[in-house]
């Protein structure tokens, strides 16, 4: 049977590198006694995959992951069988029994949003926060340079913006932030904030920042949902 | 260091930790991690692998001692391992410092920091991490308000470049030692006395070698003139060992690392120890003699390991695994019972012949990569000097059936620089590279790779070639590029050591107490990770040992002769220094010696002297 399980990726899991996510699970659904899918061929591995990867260090709400199973269990005893055997941070919150064909994560997904955290540099007012983040809105290109070894590369990214908004909480201003994703990348919420600080002259401490994936969708012309919910 | 407590220390990492490489090294909240209550134990130990989290959580016998000590309700045991670079840069900077995976209490807290020693080259590590932790490097500078730095491991059977920095060392198998020795830190908390009176207790110890109450005289050209030990102390410290391995501690919950490690497998010790004899090997003498464990032992290990870790790979470890006797049955018995959920199994040291191909074969589960064999030497003759009971004939029997059997890559290890070694031994490597792959050819392989790799030879103490200069470097390089020519074949991959860093390991193994002042220069200087070839400053080296006016060469290229003191001379590993020097002669006659599993004892000292037996399970 395929699964579909939405988990948690917080606290101390947030250090676990993509890479090494999918070992975790492995092992925790190995511990717990329930036999995986293997891929065929010389070095078979357990069918085991996941949505966009999520920064080391960022922590996730809500993240999706697909396994499939060698016989069909009961959705709920497969949870709380593997939930025992996981590393804390990794809380499973909901899961889904897939049909046959349906799409994996990566070919449904292709949103997600974030809340960010930001200490002021200088006191900021409400007004001149919403106007900052109105006016960068309100631009048709937005260019942000990326910089690699092989030089910076100028990248617009206003277009993978789908939501913006702001809010003052103390001497921090939180963030809102809904960003398209494909294959052919996206762009992150830090290259967000600093082209704001930059181009709306918005005084936030950049190195400070806090970043939560609070969940990644599946958007369509107006609205989004789960991928849970839609499969 | 404005505020050291373990929050404050979390709070400060976990800002910068995303921007490290691999912040999972630095969390310590790994499946199957111990975290006590810090003020309901007695003694807290942190044991400190001087490296990389990834090489030391690979490490066996990291993984037992951390798990037996913290088996003891009174005991705590956390681990750390060497920040890398980066790590110890925003480290520094920030000034926060050196903390335990488990509590992120800082090592200066802990009552014990106890140091794995594996390797010479990791040794600046040891020193750079006391300093990251805020403790004095120096023994005499620290007080009894700080912890005991002590360190155990097959480098402490020659301790002496490490004397000055650590207050004791653990000879042999820690496993019935150590947690007597924190019993005894456990009673100097209650009612402390003097450091010089809790270290006579300690040196009481099986095994426990307190530096100093060991007082070194050197003669005018260098070399030792005597080393007297102080009243009440051993005059020879020797090992402790493990009498009933079958009965020894083994834990089968080990800790599940996050990232990929090395060895990123269950480990199954399945015999301690190595009767072979081969000269050069340092193991196969401190570990005698050779010990199994019991088929029932190992399948109910196993079990326990698949249960507690979800890994999908068991390694069967030991010197040489092909020479435990039950093998075969072991084997079948894992994957008959757990094959079927995935579990294959691992066999880190093939013997080079038939027999351990076909081991290989059954264990086999995914595409055959490669196959490893190990001749040592190039020559009949010189395997005989080295008593590597290889003959050529097994080498190419067991590559035909790696080849039959399809696999398409071989590797073999060979070393250069041992002792006798002539031009004929050299071009006896190119032949043997040269026959194997030309085998494959024959045998209508295609696509086939012979990696052949030549390590530099680095005399141990405690073997039988402990008297032995190393190859000057010059003439090691030579020889390297003599073989890269000659293996010029698109069929073959030469691969080789680095002539420096063998240098210095060769100093450091066969060094004295001279040598402290140099570890210490280096440190203050940058050097650390030196094992790494991309950290290693051989400049920075060479300055030091200008400056502190040590020759390099009196260490490492100097034969000594049977009546030298040697530096090691104190420390016992149960191999009687009659025997070492014997199999030496023999050696130098090209007489091999048997080996005593199969065949009569070869008085090697360690079952008379210790009390100990031979214990084969098959």
């Amino acid at each position: 049977m395929r699964l579909r399980i939405a988990y948690t990726k917080i606290e101390d899991a947030r250090y676990i590198a993509h890479l090494d996510l999918t070992r975790v699970f492995e092992r925790a659904i190995r511990r717990a006694g329930i036999h995986m899918s293997y891929s065929e061929g010389f070095n078979p591995r357990p069918k085991i995959s996941f949505g966009f990867a999520l920064a080391v260090g960022t922590e996730g709400e809500r993240e999706y992951v697909d396994v499939e199973l060698q016989e069909e269990m009961d959705l709920g005893e497969v949870l709380a069988r593997v939930q025992e055997q996981l590393p804390p941070g990794i809380r499973l919150l909901q899961g889904r029994a897939l049909d046959q064909g349906a799409k994996s994560l990566m070919a449904v997904l292709n949103a997600a949003s974030y809340r960010i955290r930001v200490p002021m540099a200088l006191p900021i007012q409400e007004e001149r926060l919403q106007e900052a983040v109105s006016g960068w809105l309100g631009r048709e290109h937005v260019t942000y340079s990326r910089y690699s070894k092989k030089g910076p590369t100028d990248k617009d990214i206003r277009p993978w913006i789908k939501l913006l908004e702001a809010k003052i909480q103390g001497d921090e201003v939180i963030f809102d932030l809904e960003v398209e994703m494909g294959n052919s990348g996206s762009v992150r919420p830090e290259e967000v904030l600093a082209s704001l600080r930059e181009l709306e002259n918005l005084p936030i401490e950049l190195g400070e920042l806090q970043v939560i994936r609070t969940g990644v969708h599946v958007s369509y012309e107006g609205g989004k949902s789960s991928p849970i919910e839609l499969a | 260091m404005s505020n050291n407590t373990a929050a404050e220390i979390r709070r400060q990492v976990e800002r910068f930790l995303p921007k490290v490489l691999k912040p999972s090294r630095y969390i310590g909240s790994e499946w199957n991690v111990i975290k006590k209550d810090w003020d309901k134990t007695d003694v807290r130990m942190v044991f400190a692998f001087p490296d990389v989290y990834e090489v030391g959580m690979s490490h066996l016998g990291t993984r037992i001692l951390y798990h037996l000590v913290n088996s003891f309700p009174e005991f705590l045991c956390e681990r750390v391992f060497a920040p890398w670079i980066d790590m110890e840069k925003e480290l520094r900077e920030k000034e926060i410092p050196l903390y335990a995976l488990e509590s992120f209490q800082p090592l200066k807290k802990f009552d014990v920091v106890g140091f794995t020693l594996q390797y010479e080259m990791s040794y600046t590590n040891i020193l750079n991490m006391l300093d990251m932790a805020g403790i004095p490097m120096r023994a005499e500078d620290r007080g009894l308000e700080d912890p005991w730095i002590i360190a155990g491991g097959p480098c402490a059977y020659n301790p002496e470049p490490l004397v000055g920095f650590i207050d004791f060392f653990l000879i042999g198998e820690s496993e019935e030692q150590l947690p007597e020795v924190l019993r005894l830190v456990a009673e100097q908390k209650k009612d402390p006395v003097s450091r010089q009176d809790f270290l006579r207790k300690v040196a009481q110890l099986q095994g426990v070698y307190v530096p100093e109450f060991y007082h070194v005289t050197y003669k005018e050209d260098g070399r030792i003139e005597k080393i007297v030990a102080e009243e009440g102390v051993p005059a020879l410290v020797e090992k402790a060992i493990v009498a009933d391995l079958d009965q020894a501690f083994f834990p089968t919950n080990p800790v599940v690392p996050y990232l990929e490690i090395v060895h990123d497998r269950m480990m199954l010790e399945v015999m301690r120890g190595c009767s072979r004899g081969c000269r050069f090997c340092q193991a196969g003498m401190i570990y005698r003699p050779v010990r199994e464990r019991s088929q029932e032992t190992l399948l109910k290990q196993t079990e326990e390991l698949v249960r507690a870790t979800g890994y999908d790979q068991i390694a069967l470890t030991s010197l040489s695994t092909g020479d435990y006797t039950c093998i075969q049955p072991v084997i079948h018995n894992i994957l008959e019972k757990h094959g079927a959920e995935g579990v294959g199994v691992s066999l880190p040291s093939l013997r080079v012949d038939s027999f351990d191909v076909d081991l290989a074969e059954t264990v086999q589960k995914a595409r055959k990569s490669g196959i490893t064999f190990a001749p040592e030497a190039g020559s009949q003759r010189l395997r005989d000097v080295i008593n590597k009971g290889v003959e050529e004939e097994n080498l190419l029997q067991a590559a035909e059936a790696a080849f039959k059997k399809g696999w398409s890559t071989i590797k073999l290890y060979f070393m250069v620089g041992l002792p006798t070694e002539t031009q004929e031994d050299i071009d006896g490597i190119v032949d043997l590279g040269k026959k194997v792959v030309n085998l494959g050819t024959k045998l209508g392989r295609r696509n086939i790779t012979v990696t052949i790799s030549t390590s530099i030879f680095v005399p141990k103490s405690h073997t039988p070639f402990q008297w032995e200069p190393q190859e000057a470097g010059s003439s090691v390089e030579l020889k390297q590029r003599y073989l890269r020519e000659k293996l010029r074949d698109r069929r073959i991959k030469y691969s080789y050591h680095d002539v420096t860093t063998s240098y210095l390991e060769a100093v450091f193994a066969k060094g004295d107490r001279k040598l402290a002042p140099l570890l210490e220069w280096a440190v203050k200087h940058g050097c650390r990770f030196d094992g790494w070839s991309d950290q290693f400053r051989y400049d920075v080296w060479m300055e030091g040992l200008k400056e502190l006016g040590i020759d390099p060469h009196f260490y490492a290229n100097r034969a000594m002769d049977y009546d030298d003191i040697l530096p090691w001379e104190h420390i016992g590993s149960g191999v009687s220094k009659q025997f070492l020097a014997e199999e030496h002669h023999r050696a130098l006659q090209e007489a091999k010696t048997i080996d005593c599993r199969y065949e009569d004892c070869t008085g090697c000292g360690v079952c008379p002297s210790r009390g100990v037996q031979i214990e084969l399970k098959g």
